[in-house]
């Protein structure tokens, strides 16, 4: 159930595991998670809103959790790039990840765009946009306005990232200048 | 001042107020711009003016805008006493000053990608084989389309095809072995030939396909490009010699109409 993809989100739901497994699916979790250990793995909880923003209305609190198995540790550079990952949207995920956090999990998709055009071109940075909205890395609400996705929620570690920002150093000025247009592709 | 004018302005002051709500819950100002005691003065001080049922839903929508501005207030306060709180015009700088390399490695430390796999069950393989039998028949969705009458598929032999230009006659290779030909040839008598008289073709496509074909030509060492004052000469060599050594120099030749005509 949780490996396993239905629909668009993968995992599973905490009433979908309460109902294949029974009332004590949480120690059968604990269980799966102590067995994928050895591969690396981990059964990660997410709520229904990780960062909470005031949100007036009956539904409040009532959503449920879901399940999701992910890695344990992290992936190299290298790794990455196997997964069908460039250093350059890899890049434009972090910037926009980091730039929606700074501003409480809700920015505007045009600044969102530009702090990805420096990173990785202009035309580049509206395509970026589309694939994290579509993947779920993001979620653009009712008002236009783009929050964290689901997948950012099960994915990030987003204390360890916005910490590593905090305490990073510049590079030498060489590295560090804003592309320009479509010449961001470190690999075709 | 008259009451009717009082009212007036006191719309006008809700709906100002109004407006710096729906501001900061879109987040262009900080939620602690609004002094919620002055924004709430403001609502009591228009209570008893309130006549119409629009005023009165002017009035709600007015407290529910401050309720609303209220609620970010206390988000702001719980976000900036979590660990996630940095400031946005820190995180911007950073993210100017920082490289593509060091961002995608912030990333990678604090990612942990899902494990997720994609499979056929029974449920989707049904809704399949249902949307399958559901459907017209290719006929009948044509109908809809309105195309005409029905042309039934032909055959087409390699020469149409190619003619088309859906395959190609020659491989590139042989296209080029043919063009160094052709070079060796046109330069019997100099050893060169002109760039612009060798490139030209019967009409602008060909010429463009056969300056493609040369600057392979003198990528891999067939020919020589040779610039003297204002005009460009290829000299063909007998035998392929490609660059190994140093670095390439990338040398754009602009190809316009206007070269052309002057070049005839």
């Amino acid at each position: 159930m949780l490996f396993f993809k239905r629909g668009r989100v993968p995992g599973a739901r905490s009433w979908e595991l309460k109902t294949g497994l029974g009332k004590g699916y949480t120690k059968v979790l604990e269980q799966l998670d102590e067995s994928l250990k050895d591969l690396d793995l981990e059964v990660k909880k997410v709520e229904p809103q990780t960062l909470s923003d005031y949100k007036p209305g009956p539904d409040d609190g009532e959503e449920e959790s879901r399940y999701f198995v992910r890695l344990k540790g992290t992936l190299a550079p290298k790794e990455a790039r196997l997964c069908g990952w460039r250093i350059d949207n890899l890049a434009a995920l972090a910037a926009a990840l980091a730039l929606v956090v700074s501003k409480q999990g809700r920015s505007e998709r045009k600044e969102l765009e530009t702090v990805i055009g420096n990173k990785a071109g202009r035309w580049r940075a509206l395509t970026l946009m589309d694939t994290f909205l579509r993947s779920g890395y993001l979620e653009e609400d009712e008002e236009g306005l783009v929050k964290l996705g689901w997948r950012t929620r099960a994915e990030l570690d987003l204390p360890s990232l916005m910490m590593l920002l905090a305490e990073s150093k510049a590079p030498s000025a060489e590295s560090s200048e804003p592309v320009e247009e479509d010449q961001a592709s470190i690999e075709g | 001042m008259t009451e009717k004018a009082r009212r007036s302005s006191g719309r006008r002051e809700l709906e100002e107020l109004i407006q710096t709500c729906i501001s900061i819950e879109n987040r262009r100002f900080n939620p602690f711009l609004l002094d919620i005691t002055e924004a709430l003065r403001i609502i009591r001080r228009h209570s008893n003016q309130l006549r119409t049922l629009d005023d009165h839903l002017l009035d709600m929508r007015a407290i529910t805008s401050v309720a609303r501005v209220v609620g970010l207030q206390s988000a702001n306060l719980r976000f900036q006493s979590s660990a996630l709180f940095v400031d946005p015009s820190m995180v911007q700088q950073k993210l100017g000053s920082l490289s593509r390399e060091q961002l995608a490695e912030f990333l990678l430390l604090s990612w942990h990608p899902i494990v997720e796999l994609e499979q056929l069950t029974l449920s989707s393989t049904k809704e399949a084989k249902e949307f399958w039998e559901g459907m017209l028949s290719f006929f009948e969705r044509r109908k809809r389309l309105h195309l005409g009458p029905f042309v039934s598929p032909d055959s087409a032999d390699f020469g149409e095809l190619a003619r088309m230009r859906v395959v190609e006659e020659k491989a590139y290779t042989r296209k080029m072995q043919d063009l160094w030909k052709e070079l060796k040839e046109s330069a019997e008598k100099d050893g060169r030939v002109d760039y612009w008289n060798f490139v030209r073709g019967s009409d602008f496509a060909e010429t463009i396909a056969r300056a493609q074909l040369v600057s392979f030509l003198v990528t891999y060492g067939y020919a020589n490009l040779q610039r003297k004052g204002n005009s460009l000469l290829l000299v063909p060599k007998a035998r392929p010699d490609p660059h190994t050594e140093g670095s390439p120099l990338s040398f754009p030749i602009p190809i316009t109409k206007e070269v052309l005509i002057r070049a005839k």
